[in-house]
């Protein structure tokens, strides 16, 4: 009786040493933690062969040059790049970039995601650094663009919105992301505009294989 | 109607086989993914302290392939389906709660976040998958590494 209880101890142990290895080779594999951004934060051809992930705050200097570069880059490569915009707001430094990925999603639910991003990066000093929530100022850029502000507030209420930017974070920490901007080129890690030039350069070939 | 031993422990096995797979799955989606995407749909049931919402979403991941993992090979095959079942009965009581509070559950944290099922779905279908931890508990011994290790116990001492 003993000895049946030891061996199926020792089976367990086996199983979940097997079971605890599988998975984090799995893990390893790095397959599972890139996924898909929504399809309104895609910009340029699906079946580019260059493929940009760009990790982002609204509110970071650094990132607003950085996405200049991106519509330098999307312009140079006449649109044959796929960008996929992520949100990674760093809370510690900005207090409302999460709430600005927010509404830039929720102006993606009206396909003005990429000028409500470029706007929010424009005035990053009107809205970044306020005390209270500066929900009058993400209006405003809403109006601009002549959104339907009702369902923009719609939008902001739905408790999904707030959770598909903290599935970004997420992402991005298990990515292991420290720093604004970061990006993927290929799956490759660059960090900042400088690198994500060197990067896209390294790539550039693949354009020209058929 | 009644059924034969054998077709029980066909019943039983297959029973174990469903539960473990699905428990398996339910783990593997969350331990492959962000800790905190699960976190956060524990976050949604407004029910945890912070540090028990991390530990959960830290450790039930494992606890679910574990279990899942034992009850397919018919390790420790009552134990594993009665704090299967526990466990099942515990999220059938936490949906009901958040649905009677009215919470806006995006989803219910079940499968991680790769799938979205209403609150109310997720109820019925843990009901389903607890009836078949139910079996595995009442008729899963016969075809497990439990019966085949009791078996060789007894040939050794005979």
């Amino acid at each position: 009786m003993k000895q049946e209880i030891l061996r199926k101890i020792f089976i367990g142990a086996g199983l979940i040493f097997l079971s605890t290895f599988i998975v984090m080779f799995i893990r390893h594999l790095d397959v599972l933690s890139h996924r898909e951004a929504p399809e309104f934060r895609i910009l340029g051809n699906k079946n580019a062969k260059i493929h940009i992930e760009e990790f982002t705050d609204f509110a970071c200097p650094a990132c607003t040059g950085a996405h200049k570069i991106i519509h330098k880059l999307f312009k140079a490569f006449k649109g044959d790049i796929k960008v996929s915009f992520k949100h990674y707001p760093l809370l510690s430094l900005h207090q409302w970039s999460m709430h600005a990925a927010a509404y830039a999603d929720c102006a993606g639910q009206q396909d003005k995601f990429w000028d409500y991003a470029d706007l929010l990066f424009e005035n990053r000093e009107e809205w970044g650094f306020t005390e209270k929530l500066p929900k009058e100022a993400f209006k405003t850029y809403a109006k601009k663009l002549n959104l339907n502000i009702d369902k923009f507030d719609a939008c902001m209420n739905n408790p999904e919105t707030m959770k598909t930017v903290k599935m970004d974070m997420a992402e991005g920490k298990m990515l292991e992301i420290n720093a604004t901007p970061s990006f993927f080129v290929n799956k490759k890690r660059a960090v900042g505009a400088r690198q994500l030039i060197d990067k896209v350069r390294k790539f550039e070939y693949l354009r020209r294989k058929k | 109607m009644k059924l034969s031993d054998k077709n029980k422990n066909l019943l039983g096995l297959t029973a174990r086989i469903i539960a473990g797979t699905i428990f398996i799955y339910a783990g593997f989606l969350k331990a492959t993914a962000p800790s905190e995407e699960f976190a956060f749909a524990i976050e949604a049931y407004e029910a945890f302290p912070p540090f028990i919402v991390t530990i959960a979403s830290l450790s039930m991941p494992w606890i679910e392939i574990y279990l899942g993992v034992f009850l397919i090979f018919g390790l420790f095959t009552r134990i594993s389906s009665i704090v299967m079942g526990l466990f099942f009965i515990f999220f059938e009581l936490l949906i009901l709660s958040a649905i009677m509070r009215g919470l806006p559950l995006a989803d219910c944290g079940c499968f991680g976040s790769a799938h979205s099922n209403s609150a109310t779905f997720e109820l019925f279908q843990n009901l389903v998958i607890l009836c078949f931890v139910f079996l595995a508990y009442k008729f899963g011994e016969k075809f497990s590494m439990d019966n085949w290790l009791k078996n060789k116990s007894i040939e050794k001492t005979k």
